[in-house]
């Protein structure tokens, strides 16, 4: 027999040859010195990486495990949330025509002809609305530029220091009306 | 591992025992975190991922088909996992499918003479620390065979079922792998 291929030695390691080979092998590697110590040297190796220490897992590794876990998952739930979703739907139209004594087109008709009522009316109501809204803006704003308007003239007509006067004695009147509807209401007693 | 007993767990904790899925996890949490530890590096990310391959097997075991051996199930899982890492990493890992040297697998090659002795006369524990260092070294996907082969022990035939990949492919990575390692003990002083 000649020398082993490296293909060979691991098979004969792990005892993959057939039994023959095995032998033929085993009978080469007592004559053969150079084969038999590529032998031992892989088996050396294989030996070492066998026998590796392993890995320290914490002892709180399971628990940590399980507090992350949901419920498994069944294969295509969502088809199945829909067929049940339908069903229901089926059997609630069904009691409801059952309820009524009406067919089912007759049914439909009237659902259809109820929904599309209150479709309408709240298009209108909505428009109302709307025109509503848009007055009283215009409004407030017409109010509004009149009055910018109004003090804008009334302080050109007046000179400053009758006007510092004027508000001064507003501020007065404010702060003795806030102080006596304070004492009158009790407010911070 | 027990076959029998995981599929009865499975059952179990299916029908909602969530103390059969916290079994499993006792009992697979070792040969998954030495997996994951090597082929990730870091032991808290390892820790995460293994945590992460229950989660996962928890949430799809409905999906779980009991004429495949739940182990091989539970380590596909992972090393989808890992794949994933590596590729948002961009770690580098070459296809096992794929060809890898120059003289196809180097493994028909009969054994060299000037084949230096290496870890004869090194120590089983020096042999050991080594040949960790080495498997930091191997392309992950080669390395990932290693392990699976050394510390999970699992066959040539479970190894294939995971990738996906003929047995005799599977089998010459795992003997190409440990050249390497061979090669790599012999460059470490």
């Amino acid at each position: 027999m000649s020398c082993l291929t490296i293909s060979d030695l691991y098979d004969y390691l792990e005892e993959g040859l057939s039994p023959e080979r095995m032998n033929e092998t085993s009978e080469h590697l007592r004559s053969c010195r150079r084969c038999r110590r590529a032998v031992e040297e892989r088996k050396l190796i294989a030996e070492a990486a066998s026998s590796l220490p392993p890995f320290e897992v914490p002892e709180d590794f399971p628990e940590r495990v399980m507090s992350r876990i949901s419920r498994p998952r069944v294969p295509g739930s969502g088809w199945l949330i829909g067929l049940i979703s339908g069903s229901s739907l089926l059997t609630l139209i069904s009691v409801l025509l059952i309820a009524s004594g009406r067919n089912a087109l007759e049914f439909f008709k009237g659902a259809s002809q109820t929904f599309w009522e209150s479709a309408k009316n709240a298009a209108v109501f909505t428009a109302k609305l709307a025109s509503l809204v848009s007055i009283i803006g215009r409004t407030l704003r017409s109010l509004l530029e009149a009055g910018g308007k109004s003090l804008s003239v009334l302080t050109s007509l007046l000179h400053p220091g009758v006007q510092i006067f004027i508000l001064v004695l507003a501020l007065g009147i404010l702060a003795s009306l806030f102080y006596g509807l304070r004492k009158k209401l009790s407010i911070g007693d | 591992m027990n076959e029998e007993k995981d599929q009865d767990l499975v059952k179990r904790t299916l029908r909602g025992d969530k103390k059969a899925f916290e079994m499993i996890v006792r009992k697979y949490q070792q040969p998954l975190l030495g997996y994951v530890s090597r082929m990730v590096g870091q032991r808290e990310m390892a820790l995460d991922f293994t945590q992460d391959i229950f989660v996962k097997a928890y949430a799809s075991l409905r999906t779980y088909e009991p004429r495949y051996k739940f182990s091989t199930w539970l380590f596909k899982i992972a090393s989808n996992l890992v794949i994933d890492h590596w590729r948002k990493k961009k770690i580098p890992s070459f296809s096992l499918s794929e060809p890898l040297g120059r003289d196809d697998d180097g493994l028909t090659l009969e054994i060299p003479d000037d084949e230096p002795s290496v870890p004869r006369t090194f120590e089983l524990a020096e042999v050991r620390r080594k040949v960790e260092t080495a498997m930091e070294r191997l392309p992950g996907s080669l390395r990932e065979l290693f392990v699976w082969r050394h510390i999970n022990e699992l066959s040539y035939e479970e190894m294939a079922e995971i990738k996906g990949l003929p047995i005799g492919t599977v089998k010459n990575r795992v003997f190409q792998a440990k050249e390497m390692i061979r090669r790599l003990l012999e460059e470490t002083p």
